[in-house]
């Protein structure tokens, strides 16, 4: 017969078990019940900050906060940074002007020194918004660090105190930090606009680096097309690497570089022929179907589907003549296609034109 | 030696719960970062233009009625750029004459590009009335194939399968697509749909155990396989794929029960052995509802298929055992207490009853052992109440709580045994009905 000792045990553990589960639920019941105790307290103050704010809004020069204790500030902060995305006109730079009456800014940043993540970060979005320069090297230095959120966000925040100084200061980091996305990246240099980016983007474009020119060749789009073609355009005679390649050609908009466009379109890489194929599209008349036609026959799916786009969007074709082109095609995969793409039109045409 | 067993079986309880309970703690550190992030997630995000476009995969199966309900759903998602492909199959006996009617369909001459091996394709229907939405008339062999029929015909690098009947979120795919724009060495991104009611608990007892149920197993468990870069798609997820590897391994295995882990464990195994870098990630929030099951036999269903599509997905990828991931604990863990934890969990109980009826052990033995069973399953329910309240906090306020809390005593006084014995029959080997 099993001895007590397994009793003993099994029950020990048992209980113990019944009293972490028990500890637990209590400090979830603690956890809930101070979160319920802070949101009824954010709630009653809430309505004299927003009122604060939307007068400040409307004029300047009025409206008063009240006292803001420790706890309650990075939920001010926050309400603040949600509001001003939604004033219009000067409302958000109105409302910032009141921050900075009551000396917020310079709390903000005591905050960044000692708060904790989420304060943090809503400390640096205030900072940057408010455009404090006194947070500057403070901003600065937390933007080298490693963690890729926190060094994101006082990115962000230096970018938005002053632009062009923050560009130049953390031009190695746009290329370097593989854990700054470069979809956040965009959206950053979109906020920025052309006029502020280019300068940065033709820098580094220009310079070629060796690690992260990706990165660059996919945030040139927030450029000045202008300025940023030029020197894309110079690859496609400078290098032979695809990915550049690549992205010069959907910078080709001129029927003078087609010569560049039909040496691609033999290039034993599938993407490049594919980036040719849109950029004989954009620029290329009648005389580059036979060009397009061999696209047609390529062994990869999205080759041929982009010369059949290519084919059906050609400047100056009337449908009677794109209809002999698709008649004429022996190919079967290049007739199947060019029926996909004509039949696609409509849609395109009603995506683009509503 | 029935002393030894009975050893054995304590052991194993304690081993496997007390595993599952690190297990949700380790995901604490990211649900608390999440928590942190919170008030920027809420705040609308602008478009960068480098989100990739999204190809959402509609198998129609089922009611027509809710197939074509789903889809004015997602007609609604918020997201620049992505289509829509229905693929009706002869699951759906009626439901593509509907679905013409509907959504006012036209035949397309598509040139399909098929990649990957699936049922013909009759005819591909463009919509009239939307520009992005197209529905395949196919041969029926099931969700797996029509999946494949639908990357086939999928344009854009993220598919993502979404089944009729869920209550999508309209952010849906802006969050799913999130991690592929933070880290390229994103291949999958999930989040498990969750029982409809958020903010107040439903008032059925059952709907309420369901969600007690799933919080540990569905939710927070694969935070903590998150955290450990281990999360694998379970049944009722909402998955979004990067493409390129999908096709790379051959699409979804038609002949499996559980195809999204299937194809999953397939491409850990096939990254793993290449040495290539990659991330499979787990979204806490859920990005969808759901009604859930109506009554504990409809639950049974679909454990029993789970279970056994979990197991089959395991042994056609036990190569893994030997490979990379076994340098992780996921594998090892998943095989003995996700897998054949059921049987043995099982096998421990059936032992202590039988012995205590042949009067080979004294009742006091008997009660010792169940005490352990149900109080370490109520330490597992607690730990994922706290981790709901420090995350998603779904259903706010103390009621609430004390409601969870109660139902989670009730769920581990006969509803998970319930559960556990009807996954442990699902481990039997049977015959596949023939196609």
């Amino acid at each position: 017969m099993p001895g007590d000792s397994q009793v003993a045990f099994a029950l020990a553990i048992a209980a113990g078990a019944f009293a972490a589960s028990v500890s637990v639920l209590v400090i979830a019941a603690a956890v809930r019940a101070w979160r319920r105790w802070r949101q009824a307290r954010i709630a009653r103050v809430e309505v004299s900050w927003r009122q604060a704010l939307g007068q400040a809004a409307a004029d300047p020069s009025t409206g008063a906060l009240a006292p803001i204790s420790w706890i309650e500030f990075p939920d001010f902060l926050l309400l603040w940074n949600r509001m001003r995305r939604v004033l219009p006109g000067d409302g958000a730079a109105n409302t910032a002007e009141l921050l900075r009456r009551h000396g917020l800014d310079e709390r903000a940043l005591r905050l960044l020194r000692f708060g904790t993540l989420r304060s943090c970060l809503i400390a640096m979005a205030t900072l940057g918004h408010l455009r404090y320069e006194r947070a500057w090297p403070r901003l600065e230095r937390l933007s080298r660090g490693r963690g890729p959120v926190t060094s994101f966000a006082a990115a962000r925040a230096v970018l938005r105190i002053e632009p062009r100084r923050g560009l130049e200061a953390l031009s190695h980091a746009i290329l370097q930090r593989a854990d700054w996305p470069v979809a956040r990246l965009g959206s950053v240099l979109a906020e920025l606009g052309p006029a502020t980016v280019t300068p940065t983007l033709t820098t580094l474009l220009v310079s070629r680096p060796r690690g992260g020119l990706d990165r660059v060749v996919k945030l040139a789009r927030f450029g000045d097309r202008n300025r940023i073609a030029p020197i894309m355009r110079g690859w496609l005679s400078a290098t032979q690497d695809p990915n550049l390649v690549m992205a010069a050609l959907d910078y080709v908009d001129d029927p003078q570089e087609l010569m560049w466009a039909m040496e691609a379109a033999r290039h034993p890489e599938w993407r490049v022929r594919m980036a040719a194929a849109r950029a004989l599209g954009r620029i290329g008349a009648a005389a580059e179907i036979p060009a397009l036609v061999e696209l047609l026959k390529d062994p990869v799916w999205w080759v041929r589907y982009h010369a059949a786009q290519a084919v059906a969007g050609l400047r100056g074709m009337t449908p009677e003549e794109l209809q002999v082109v698709r008649e004429t095609a022996r190919d079967n995969f290049a007739a199947d296609m060019l029926a996909h793409a004509f039949a696609e039109l409509p849609i395109r045409r009603r995506r683009i034109f509503g | 030696m029935i002393r030894a067993l009975l050893w054995f079986f304590i052991a194993y309880f304690i081993v496997a719960y007390g595993g599952r309970v690190l297990l949700l703690l380790t995901g604490v550190p990211a649900l608390l970062r999440g928590l942190a992030l919170r008030p920027f997630n809420d705040m609308p995000a602008p478009y960068s233009g480098f989100e990739p476009p999204v190809s959402v995969i509609v198998p129609a199966s089922g009611d027509i009625a809710t197939v074509i309900a789903s889809v004015g759903t997602l007609l609604e998602l918020d997201y620049p750029q992505y289509e829509i492909i229905v693929v009706c199959d002869d699951g759906a006996p009626g439901g593509l004459a509907a679905l013409q009617e509907a959504l006012q369909l036209q035949p397309f001459p598509e040139a399909l590009w098929r990649r990957i091996p699936s049922g013909e394709v009759r005819t591909v229907y463009q919509s009239f009335l939307h520009d992005h939405l197209r529905v395949l008339d196919k041969e029926g062999f099931g969700r797996a194939d029509a999946l494949n029929a639908g990357i086939n015909a999928s344009r854009y690098p993220l598919i993502c399968a979404i089944d009729p009947g869920l209550r999508v979120q309209r952010e849906a795919l802006q969050r799913l697509s999130e991690p592929f724009l933070e880290d390229p060495a994103t291949i999958a991104c999930m989040s498990h749909m969750r029982l409809d009611g958020a903010g107040a608990l439903p008032r059925s007892l059952f709907r309420v155990l369901q969600i007690v149920e799933a919080l540990p197993a569905l939710v927070f468990r694969r935070v903590g396989w998150d955290a450990l870069r281990s999360a694998l798609p379970m049944p009722g997820d909402i998955v979004m794929l990067r493409k390129d590897v999908v096709v790379e391994a051959n699409g979804f295995n038609a002949h499996s029960e559980c195809e999204d882990t299937e194809l999953a464990l397939r491409l850990h195994r096939a990254l793993r052995a290449r040495g290539d870098r990659y991330e499979m990630r787990f979204l806490a929030d859920p990005v969808a509802w759901t009604a859930g099951h109506q009554s504990t036999l409809a639950a049974i269903g679909p454990h029993r298929r789970w279970q056994h599509g979990f197991a089959q997905a395991l042994r056609r990828n036990a190569a893994l055992l030997t490979t990379g991931l076994a340098r992780r604990p996921a594998l090892p863990f998943m095989l003995f207490f996700e897998s054949w934890g059921a049987a043995i969990e099982v096998a421990g109980y059936a032992f202590v009853i039988a012995m205590w009826a042949a009067g080979l052990i004294p009742a006091a033995t008997a009660g010792a052992f169940l005490a352990l069973a149900v109080s370490l399953g109520f330490l597992v329910s607690a730990t994922a109440l706290l981790l709901e309240t420090l995350s998603t906090d779904l259903y706010p306020g103390l009621q609430q709580l004390a409601r969870l809390a109660i139902v989670a005593v009730a769920e581990n006084l006969g509803y998970r045994q319930l559960m556990t014995f009807a996954r442990a029959a699902a481990l039997a080997p049977r015959r596949r009905p023939t196609a």
